[in-house]
């Protein structure tokens, strides 16, 4: 596999080992990017910082909890309302936000004063909610706060609730990923085994590394509430604070999002002997697949291929119709670390999509190994690109569509290359054979939206057609498909609703008899 | 190695590459017990011999030895006219590889770093 040097970065050399075209029976042996390493001065990196990584990415979708940002309110702006993780206690972490405005003085006189002071103001002003991060940032750790001590002291005076410190400030690490590892660390250093749960099942999980963005957790949670599997609790997406003190009593920790959160499954191991069983939710044969096995470390695999089986036949003519309509798309998958690895193969086998790059923005080697695995022939990888980099390749490789976040994403516009937001979806959930289909619909929508057709020309210079009408997406999608195809009567458009996730915090599940109450009847 | 042998263990490998993620765990010691743990008790499956579950661990092993036996039956019709000691051969050649591959000719500079 081949380096790859940018011409746009001949002048920062460094960055030629940080991307690599996958090429015919070459290894991982043979070469390999570097990642997670600091941001070479001179290029102009898309990265999140450390407190963004700890706060924004695994602190905030925990749902019944203040977030308190201890610095400059600048921080946590960036960090609000900006990514999709609904919860199911009315979106309290979404729809506030909390920062104690640190400023020029604070910095000079110190902040600890107008630390306990906002701690004490958030609890007036939100009675029912007893819980609260508190997460450092630059300015509060540069100037030596003890967070600690003022969060003691507040439980000191107020018994009802209880506080978790995050110490990760901007600077904590090379990216956001920096972040995650603070912040699964210290939770477990700290949180876990504190509180003794209620157990209601005879198979217990940690579902990890799960942020529900738009309902993804929702989603896998009504699998495994029909399997009888009691999630003790989510690292963290919609997840309860005082659930995810009880971690330690699972009987297995299901790892989604390894980049984020392996570390908890790893720690969880070693001190409390929990297996860590890492699997895939997006696609149907993953995600399938990886029912599978959470059933058969259980033995009850059979209530997981009743739902494989089930879900199957409900959605395949769905995903196959977009399928027909998606084949030989080109992607660049370009996201911020696990969805390389996640959707490389899927979406090439699902949707017949073909990836010519996959990168990843905080990922870590591990995370490019994985990617360059499941990718295809030909693909570029590349570790954290500037944006001329990303501009350079998408011109190089013609991507019908990029997957990846905002800030590239508002670029590739600009380049007339329709985006999807990777990070926060667009009519997610994605997840489950029914969030996959929706996937599937929101490719679709994004690379034939009528929009592009009138994009492409510019009214200063082109030359405006007035003979021919305006094309819908379905009389560009099908122009060349033969007619079997196009009118095929075993496959159908998505036909679920606009809000999927409003029905199943209705659901009621079936009652398993518990083991243990089987052998005292008997 | 036969060129047979080789085009095989290829094929085995292609799909663990592709569909598993058990084989990239972040550190080499980790890799070591998983691709041990999962391989041998895949081994033990595809022979038709005895699997020991007695422990949390072992169980998450087999469940993904499950799943690539299983897979590796459907996809290498190969397998079936294999004996015992051919399997056993086959596996072990798997197992090299996907050593090499991941752990010692891995170019992953984390691989050795102490903590997680
Ligand atoms: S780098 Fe520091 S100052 Fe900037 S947003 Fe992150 S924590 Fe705040």
């Amino acid at each position: 596999m081949p380096y790859h040097e940018f011409e746009c970065s001949t002048c920062i050399p460094e960055r030629k080992k940080h991307a690599v075209v996958k090429g015919p029976g070459e290894t991982l042996a043979d070469a390999l990017p570097l990642g997670y390493l600091n941001t070479i001065p001179g290029t102009i990196s898309e990265r999140g910082c450390a407190y963004c990584g700890a706060k924004h990415v695994i602190g905030t979708p925990m749902k019944d909890v203040i977030h308190i940002s201890h610095g400059p309110v600048g921080c946590t702006y960036d960090t609000w309302q900006t990514k999709r993780y609904i919860s199911d206690n009315d979106n309290f972490q979404l729809k506030y936000t909390f920062a104690t405005d640190v400023k020029e003085k604070h910095i000079v006189f110190g902040a600890e004063k107008l630390l306990k002071q906002n701690i004490i103001e958030a609890f007036k002003a939100h009675p029912d909610i007893k819980r609260m991060t508190i997460y450092q940032t630059c300015a509060t750790a540069l100037i030596g706060d003890d967070i600690d001590a003022i969060a003691q002291e507040v439980m000191e005076e107020l018994p009802d609730v209880d506080i978790f410190v995050c110490n990760s400030p901007g600077f904590a690490g090379p990216s956001q990923s920096g972040g995650h590892h603070k912040i699964n660390i210290a939770w477990i250093k700290n949180k876990v085994g504190t509180v003794e749960p209620e157990i209601t099942s005879d198979y217990v999980i940690n579902y990890v590394g799960e942020y529900n963005i738009q309902g993804d957790q929702e989603v896998m949670q009504d699998f495994f509430k029909r399997m009888g599997i009691q999630i003790l609790s989510t690292f963290t997406g919609n997840g309860s604070y005082d659930d995810l003190r009880a971690m330690h009593k699972a009987h297995l920790n299901v790892l989604e999002c390894a980049r984020s959160a392996e570390y908890i499954c790893n720690e969880l191991r070693v001190k409390y002997g929990i297996p860590r069983l890492d699997i895939d939710g997006f696609g149907f044969e993953p995600l399938g697949n990886s029912l599978r096995k959470v059933g058969l470390f259980f033995g009850i695999e059979d209530r997981a291929q009743k739902i494989i089986d089930e879900e199957t036949a409900r959605w395949k003519p769905e995903l196959d119709w977009y399928k027909a309509r998606l084949t030989g798309k080109k992607v660049c998958l370009w996201p911020g670390g696990s969805k390389l690895w996640h959707w490389a193969h899927v979406i090439h086998d699902e949707m017949g999509l073909d990836v010519v790059s996959v990168y990843t923005k905080f990922g870590h080697q591990g995370d490019m190994e994985k990617g360059i695995a499941r990718c295809e022939q030909g693909a570029l990888a590349i570790d954290d690109p500037n944006e001329l980099e990303g501009l350079e390749a998408m011109n190089r490789l013609q991507p019908d569509i990029i997957f990846t976040g905002k800030r590239p994403g508002e670029v590739a516009k600009k380049i007339r290359v329709p985006y999807l937001n990777a990070h926060a979806y667009h009519n997610g959930p994605w997840k489950g054979w029914e969030g996959w289909v929706r996937f599937a619909r929101d490719i679709y929508n994004g690379i034939y939206s009528p929009i592009h057709e009138l994009s492409k020309l510019d009214i200063s210079k082109d030359e405006i057609p007035t003979d021919k009408g305006f094309k819908t997406a379905r009389m560009i999608s099908d122009a060349d498909l033969p007619e079997a195809v196009r009118n095929d009567p075993n496959l159908r458009r998505y036909t679920g609703k606009y809000d999927m996730v409003a029905e199943l915090r209705e659901r009621t599940y079936p009652e398993f008899a518990r083991q243990g109450a089987q052998e005292a009847a008997a | 190695m036969s060129d047979l042998k080789t085009e095989r263990i290829e094929q085995m490998l292609d799909y663990i590459m592709k569909k598993c993620l058990w084989q990239f765990h972040s550190r080499a010691w980790d890799r070591r017990d998983q691709n041990q743990g999962i391989l041998s008790k895949t081994t033990q499956l595809l022979c038709d011999e005895h699997v020991a579950l007695e422990t949390p661990a072992d169980r998450c092993y087999w469940v993904d030895a499950v799943c690539l036996a299983e897979a590796f039956r459907e996809r290498l019709p190969w397998l079936a006219g294999m004996s015992v000691p051919e399997i056993k051969d086959l596996m072990q050649g798997l197992h090299e590889r996907l050593d090499y591959l991941t752990i010692d000719g891995s170019l992953n500079e984390e691989l050795t770093d102490q903590m997680y």
